[in-house]
């Protein structure tokens, strides 16, 4: 088994507002090995975004992190000061943001900002040397050099996805965090562009972490799946058991509310109700007023986050196997 | 971009000449003018006063002398001014103008460059004490009654510190016998700064595209080439002297505009980037690891910019409106000093020749600004 390359400990993160305490990330572990690549799925608003941004350190003003730890590569990232932060932001990690459309600065040409990244963390570098490393990058996602000097608004948006995941790539991070790279896009689109995404991350041996609402979508590119709700992940385990054997009833409704890919042709069923407000989330289980299967031990006790065979782990008293 | 420069030039040249249309009628509907008093003049015989009419051209018809006066308007003659007879309106122009140019361009860079650093440090770094002092000071200078102001700065550092003249332009007895005018060392002055700043964003554009350690070196190389040129230029011009007089009556002055003036573009820039750093490039740049200055000029600033140029140049382009003013309270002999003295004493070629001026500078203004936002946004095409 190789080394892990991210290590998430009892990691619990939150907003303060006006209105309270959000709970946005609350006592999550996961454990992600070099080279893999890890689907995190959940409805909106269940806090994938905030995990992701918390390990590269990305928290908005309001956000405290409770407690926890995430070691990458064995360094605790969490007591580092922004400056240290820095020295691994893009360089060891870098991120394909929800928003990847208007991630790139629309005054600067698309080649200067990815050039900006390598001088940033590789220093005095040459510049026609740099230029033909973008052109590198370019034809890598599939975009054709002669398009670098253009300005963002120039590009279509599948281009300025393409051009935003070229810019993830430029400095060789050891880790990508892509939060939703498609949803913007239309359909077809976005299905060329994972496909790319999941070449290149075998070829170059990236690690990745594909976060989508979608599990379908999720379940093409990722070894392994982590499932979050309500801001606690409930359910991890390899992408082809948690499709045949889920656990958690949440996993289960998430699949019957997306047409498979995998599985037979089946009747869309979505979960009745919404994920919690997270100022004030449900006792228990988290999961209990939407969940069929809930007795009253769901109501007040969490269900501990355990392993229920070959590295499949999940929170739930009532698993739909096992 | 030749084009549109050149269809803009044509729209300012209607937009002027309706302008100056509607404001020869005005003026000659005003009762009263210069010529009356100086013609009822008892001395002046009937005969005497008849063939100044003519030579002033009184005696024609209005719309002939309105198609005259457009006439020698196409050919840059503005006519004689009566009040400072026999100088034509032009060479009074080009005498007092270079110094309300040089006055209000430096004040209002100033209140640019202290208002945009102010706004985006209020910005980046919110719910400070000096947030407060900042914009509670800027606000009260902003809205304050700018004859008392321009007086109290007077009374404080020319009258009690002593540490400036107390108006005026130039010391009188150092320029007795000096071997050029005024205006001579004004306008090296004015073209001195123009070739500077030129020279200074032609380095920039030039080596945007070097290596890092290259790009610093050759930065650095060449605003030091460009001070030494200057000095190379001014020192053994002889006039230096001169220009250093004029420099030091422009502090107080300067400074009141700027005091006055630099609280609304910090308002303006600290709005916009405040707007601006909520955009997802934002968040983007933050990622990539670059440093926080460099998130905050090269990322937020450089974009919340824009609305703040614009209004910048805009502001330029109106100086006279508070030229007037300033003027007045600081005897500053420009352009403003020279409208104000003109309407009162009914000078209606001056007036006019004020008002040509002030026109074609706020539209050359305008087009300035157009183009200098499509060169700053590249989202914007000359169209
Ligand atoms: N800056 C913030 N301040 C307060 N609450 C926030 C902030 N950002 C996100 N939240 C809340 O945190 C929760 C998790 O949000 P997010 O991580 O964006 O979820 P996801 O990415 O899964 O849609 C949501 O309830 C959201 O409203
Ligand atoms: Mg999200």
């Amino acid at each position: 088994m190789a080394e892990s390359i991210l290590k998430i400990e009892n990691f619990t993160m939150h907003y303060m507002t006006k209105a309270g305490e959000v709970s946005a990330v609350d006592n999550v572990s996961l454990e992600i090995r070099k080279g893999e690549s890890l689907g995190l799925v959940g409805e909106s608003g269940c806090g994938k975004t905030s995990l992701a941004i918390s390990i590269m350190k990305l928290l908005p003003e309001n956000a405290v992190i409770k407690g926890g730890h995430i070691y990458f590569d064995g360094t605790d990232l969490v007591p580092l000061s922004e400056d240290e932060m820095r020295r691994f932001r893009w360089r060891r990690i870098s991120m394909i943001f929800q928003a990847a459309m208007n991630s790139l600065n629309p005054v600067y040409r698309v080649s200067d900002q990815i050039i900006e990244a390598m001088e940033t963390h590789f220093g005095n570098i040459d510049y026609s040397e740099a230029r033909e490393k973008v052109a590198n990058l370019f034809r890598l996602v599939g975009l054709d050099p002669k398009f670098m000097d253009q300005y963002p608004h120039e590009y279509s948006g599948g281009m300025r996805q393409r051009a935003v995941i070229a810019m993830a790539l430029a400095c060789e991070p050891d880790l990508i965090i892509a939060d939703e790279p498609t949803t913007a896009l239309d359909v077809i689109v976005q299905d060329n562009i994972l496909r790319e995404l999941k070449a290149l991350q075998e070829k170059l041996g990236t690690t990745m972490i594909y976060i989508s609402h979608d599990i379908a979508v999720i379940a093409e590119v990722s070894h392994r799946i982590g499932i979050m709700y309500a801001g606690k992940l409930v359910e991890l385990a390899d992408a082809e058991e948690i499709f045949h054997h889920p656990i958690h009833p949440y996993t289960a409704g998430l699949m019957s509310a997306f047409p498979s890919i995998i599985g037979p042709k089946r009747e869309l069923v979505t979960i009745p109700g919404e994920p919690p407000d997270l100022l004030n989330p449900p006792s228990g289980c988290r999961f209990h007023p939407r969940c069929q299967y809930a007795t009253e031990i769901c109501r007040e006790k969490e269900p501990e986050f355990k392993d229920y065979g070959s590295g499949h782990m999940a929170s739930c008293w009532n698993p739909l196997e096992g | 971009m030749l084009r549109y420069v050149l269809r803009r030039l044509g729209q300012i040249v209607i937009t002027l000449f309706v302008f100056l249309t509607l404001v020869y009628f005005l003026l000659e509907a005003q009762p009263g003018d210069y010529a009356q008093t100086f013609l009822s003049n008892p001395k002046l015989t009937k005969e005497q006063r008849e063939a100044l009419k003519a030579q002033f051209g009184l005696d024609r018809p209005l719309w002939e002398r309105y198609l005259r006066y457009m006439g020698s308007l196409l050919k840059g003659n503005l006519g004689i001014s009566f009040e400072h007879y026999p100088r034509s309106v032009v060479s009074v122009i080009a005498e007092r103008a270079p110094r309300t140019i040089l006055l209000f361009l430096t004040a209002q860079i100033l209140s640019f460059l202290l208002g945009f650093s102010a706004g985006k440090v209020l910005a980046w770094r919110r719910g400070q004490a000096f947030e407060y002092v900042l914009t509670i000071g800027g606000v009260t200078l902003y809205t304050v009654f700018t004859p008392w102001f321009g007086l109290m700065m007077i009374w404080i550092f020319a009258y009690i510190l002593h540490l400036f003249p107390v108006g005026k332009f130039v010391t009188p007895t150092l320029w007795r016998g000096a071997p050029v005018d005024a205006n001579y060392v004004f306008i090296r002055i004015l073209l001195s700064a123009f070739v500077a700043s030129l020279a200074l964003f032609l380095v920039l554009l030039a080596t945007r595209r070097l290596n890092l350690a290259l790009r610093r070196g050759l930065r650095g190389a060449g605003v030091l080439i460009i001070l030494a040129g200057l000095l190379a230029y001014w020192l053994p011009s002889g006039i230096t002297r001169y220009a250093l007089d004029i420099l030091y009556h422009l502090i107080l002055p300067v400074m009141t505009l700027t005091l006055i003036n630099f609280a609304g573009m910090m308002l303006l820039t600290r709005n916009s980037m405040l707007e601006t750093m909520r955009e997802d490039f934002v968040m983007a740049a933050r990622a990539k690891g670059l440093p926080d200055g460099v998130i905050r000029d090269k990322h937020v600033a450089r974009n919340a910019m824009l609305p703040v140029i614009t209004s910048f140049i805009f502001s330029i382009a109106f100086v006279l409106d508070g030229g007037v003013i300033t003027e007045t309270v600081f005897s500053w002999p420009g352009m403003g000093l020279t409208l104000l003295e003109a309407a009162v004493a009914q000078d209606i070629p001056m007036v006019m020749g004020g008002l040509v001026f002030t026109g074609t500078l706020a539209l050359l203004g305008h087009l300035v600004a157009d183009m200098t936002y499509a060169y700053l946004d590249p989202r914007i095409r000359y169209t």
